[in-house]
């Protein structure tokens, strides 16, 4: 159905009008590129060379940046988004991983995975203007929506840092379950989830309170965690599946064997109709209906899919 | 100087034989190898779909283990020269649809070069003939940047390419001269 409806629009040229769908930017750590894929057509529209094992996206609010991380040549990659050219690449030290980008769209933050700190990149100037010393192996990052604090998910220390974006000081550090990896903060600001890998649970943190509120059993090695509406969306790897829970009630919704393997990345689109899944060992997306939890399909992306990070670019 | 690395390597691989959630590298690899068997599935899900019994595998020549094909079973797999993989453990066991899933939960980079190692082996029909699939997504065994050439991706894939092509080939001539 979904092939179909692809060779019609693809015949018929693009869409007339301003309308442009939203877009995922996956990164492709085997095949050492990056997938755009229309999410409104689940069809691939461009493939960037990337280079240097890419695993590591954050794409700005606004829609126009894309950033990628390579920790194999330690390098950050900034992207037009729009236009799909490379603007630069920055050279970074250590291990780049996880990243991402101020709600503002300056500065960019950046994970090193064995130094134990945070990098604060400027991207137009293409350098490192700050460091802020965390746990160990920090992995995910996620900004507040209202930009103030910036938390990182300090996996061999089972702990995230709460960092203030202004005076970039650790505030706060929270216990959290084991190995933590993702980290992802709500809409409203309130509350962060992490997809504790080594106890397969999601921690729930009360970020006003600054401590782990909740404390939810998902299936084997939790990667990464979505939101919407008032549910929470978990890739569990080694399982195959999605584990859906009531982030008010913090009960099961369901265990989806949604039809990809290996599943990494999560994010949901803007409208939060739909969540897109990077399916590592089968080198998909896959889109999840988030009110049916129906498998609505799939994208072929390059090999070994991780998009890790905030990986939908908003065109509208 | 190569005096160091090689105090290095073992200082990792001692600290890793213990610690296999802790820092890994920064790239997961895949490796697939499938075999075409001329037998029925049935037939050869009859020779591997014992997890407790890895006696097809030419490189294996003791298995030790507990808790048979259940989930969470276990096995310690002595290999030709004495080498030892400490413990793998079942994470699905599918008699129904001829697979099973395992990870190594106690390594020993030593042995087998890598980290974070989850494997799946299954049996499908295809035409009357068995289609064998094993498959195995890992870390390198080095969980550092700039590792060693004996802990690299490279030596990772290499490795686990050579265990499932080997051991397939020789399930292959099992089965297939009816032994």
């Amino acid at each position: 159905m979904v092939l179909v409806l692809g060779l019609l629009t693809v015949v018929a040229g693009p869409p007339a009008g301003p309308a442009v769908a939203d877009e995922a930017f996956v990164t492709n750590q085997g095949s050492d590129d990056l997938t755009v894929v229309d999410l409104d057509r689940m069809a691939p529209v461009a493939t960037i060379a990337i280079g240097g094992k890419p695993a590591g996206i954050a794409v700005s609010r606004d829609g126009r940046r894309a950033y990628v991380t390579s920790p194999d040549s330690k390098t950050l990659t900034v992207i037009d988004a729009e236009t799909r050219a490379i603007v630069k690449r920055i050279a970074l030290t250590g291990g780049p991983l996880g990243l991402a980008v101020h709600p503002s769209g300056h500065p960019v933050y950046v994970a090193d995975w064995y130094a134990h700190r945070l990098l604060v990149v400027d991207p137009e100037a293409g350098s490192v203007t700050a460091q802020v010393t965390v746990g160990e192996s920090p992995s995910g990052i996620a900004p507040t929506p209202d930009g103030s604090l910036v938390l990182t998910a300090d996996r061999d220390s089972n702990q995230i840092s709460i960092i203030d974006a202004a005076s970039l000081t650790v505030v706060a550090v929270v216990p959290v379950g084991t190995r933590p990896f993702g980290v992802t903060v709500s809409a409203d600001g309130r509350r962060a989830y992490t997809a504790n890998v080594g106890s397969n649970d999601v921690s729930v943190i009360d970020l006003a309170a600054r401590r782990e509120i909740g404390r939810v059993p998902v299936g084997n090695t939790p990667y990464a965690v979505a939101l919407a509406g008032s549910r929470a969306f978990v890739t569990d790897q080694h399982a195959d599946t999605i584990t859906v829970f009531d982030t008010a009630s913090l009960a099961p919704v369901a265990t989806l064997a949604y039809g990809g393997e290996y599943p990494e990345g999560i994010a949901a689109t803007p409208d939060g109709r739909r969540i897109l899944v990077a399916d590592w060992f089968s080198n998909t997306l896959s889109a999840i209906d988030a009110a049916t939890l129906k498998t609505l399909g799939t994208a072929k992306v390059g090999d070994g899919p991780r998009a890790f990070g905030d990986f939908i670019r908003r065109t509208r | 100087m190569k005096h160091w690395t090689l105090t290095a390597v073992a200082a990792a691989a001692v600290a890793l034989v213990a610690a296999t959630a802790d820092a890994h590298g920064p790239t997961r690899q895949k490796v697939t190898e499938t075999i075409e068997i001329n037998a029925p599935a049935a037939k050869v899900w009859a020779v591997i779909g014992n997890f407790q019994d890895m006696s097809w595998h030419p490189a294996v020549v003791k298995g030790e283990g507990k808790g048979g094909n259940d989930v969470n079973a276990t096995r310690t797999l002595t290999l030709q020269g004495g080498a030892v993989i400490p413990e793998e453990t079942l994470e699905k066991y599918d008699a129904a649809g001829m697979n099973y899933s395992y990870r190594i939960t106690k390594e020993d980079v030593k042995v087998l070069p890598v980290t974070n190692y989850t494997s799946r082996i299954a049996v499908t029909e295809e035409g009357g003939k068995a289609k064998v699939e094993w498959r195995g997504a890992f870390y390198r065994g080095f969980p550092n940047n700039d590792p060693p050439p004996e802990l690299s991706d490279e030596a990772a894939i290499k490795a686990i390419k050579g265990v499932y092509s080997s051991g397939l080939e020789a399930l292959k001539k099992k089965v297939e001269s009816g032994s």
